[in-house]
């Protein structure tokens, strides 16, 4: 299953990529295009905050978390402002939208987390097992 | 899979693997007993010692110096990090931290503590800090087997 949305992610990806390259060549960049190369952007700059604060930072997954909701909450509003998305009246949106994500990834992170421990430990058993 | 050992005296040690064909098992095998033979030139109060992988225990870096540790010793080696990744690929090695390589081969245990954080206990007593962005490059040592 997990496998198979992977593709399907891909394989939309390269749907989006191809429609929307003729799509620019034929009658530039619409809205609707204007959107998702903006959402894009915003995608690569957070998987970049994300990656950069995994890499030097080491808190509890719940801590860690909890600063990634306010990091990234600010760099959506910020994009948002930039690209035009929020008014002054509704850039609070951001911090229900960016705290829907995070709690679901929260969730898949730490079932993930304790499924790959416990996969590892047992492996590590099996070997003690053998060499016993 | 059957293991078949034997003693022959006077002669050096020799290992034959014999497979209906050869496929990923079979590389990662010989890969992993060729890597048996590789060792790191390290630096102990001003004279260099030669230290195997298999008593690698981790290499940590510290203020850009980098330090092997074995059971109970703990030697300066003169590799960067990327270096040393880049010798150990395929091998029981593995990043767990930005700062840390560990070798699986002495992993007792991965523990996740009270507050979240995941811990490597190794066999000679020693906890030290896995970063969760590594867990799944550990995970992959045990999936190749």
């Amino acid at each position: 299953m997990k496998r198979i949305l992977k593709d399907t992610c891909i394989i939309a990806a390269l749907m989006i990529f191809s429609v929307f390259s003729i799509s620019i060549i034929w009658s530039g960049i619409t809205d609707e295009i204007g959107l998702v190369l903006k959402l894009f952007g915003l995608a690569f700059i957070i998987s970049l905050a994300n990656f950069l604060f995994d890499e030097y930072i080491s808190l509890s997954i719940a801590v860690s978390y909890v600063i990634k909701y306010f990091a990234i909450t600010g760099i959506v509003m910020l994009y948002g402002f930039i690209v035009g998305w929020f008014y002054p009246s509704n850039f609070w949106m951001a911090f229900i939208y960016v705290g829907v994500v995070l709690v679901l990834a929260y969730f898949i992170d730490s079932f993930k987390v304790k499924k790959d421990i416990a996969y590892i430990n047992t492996q590590i058993a099996g070997r003690t097992n053998l060499a016993e | 899979m059957q293991i078949i050992t034997r003693q022959v005296k006077d002669k050096p040690l020799k290992v034959i693997i014999e497979y209906p064909e050869y496929n990923e098992s079979v590389k990662t095998l010989v890969h992993k007993i060729s890597s048996m033979e590789m060792s790191f030139s390290a630096g102990v109060d001003g004279s260099k010692v030669k230290i195997g992988l298999s008593e690698v225990y981790y290499i940590e870096n510290v203020e850009r110096k980098l330090f092997i540790y074995t059971e109970k010793e703990v030697y300066r080696l003169d590799y960067s990090m990327p270096e040393i990744e880049a010798m150990t690929l395929d091998t029981g090695l593995v990043r767990i931290s930005r700062t840390c390589i560990m070798n699986t081969d002495h992993l007792k245990e991965i523990r996740q503590v009270k507050n979240s954080r995941l811990e490597a206990v190794l066999d000679n007593g020693e906890i030290i800090i896995v970063s969760r962005k590594y867990l799944k490059d550990i995970k992959r040592i045990f999936q190749k087997g």
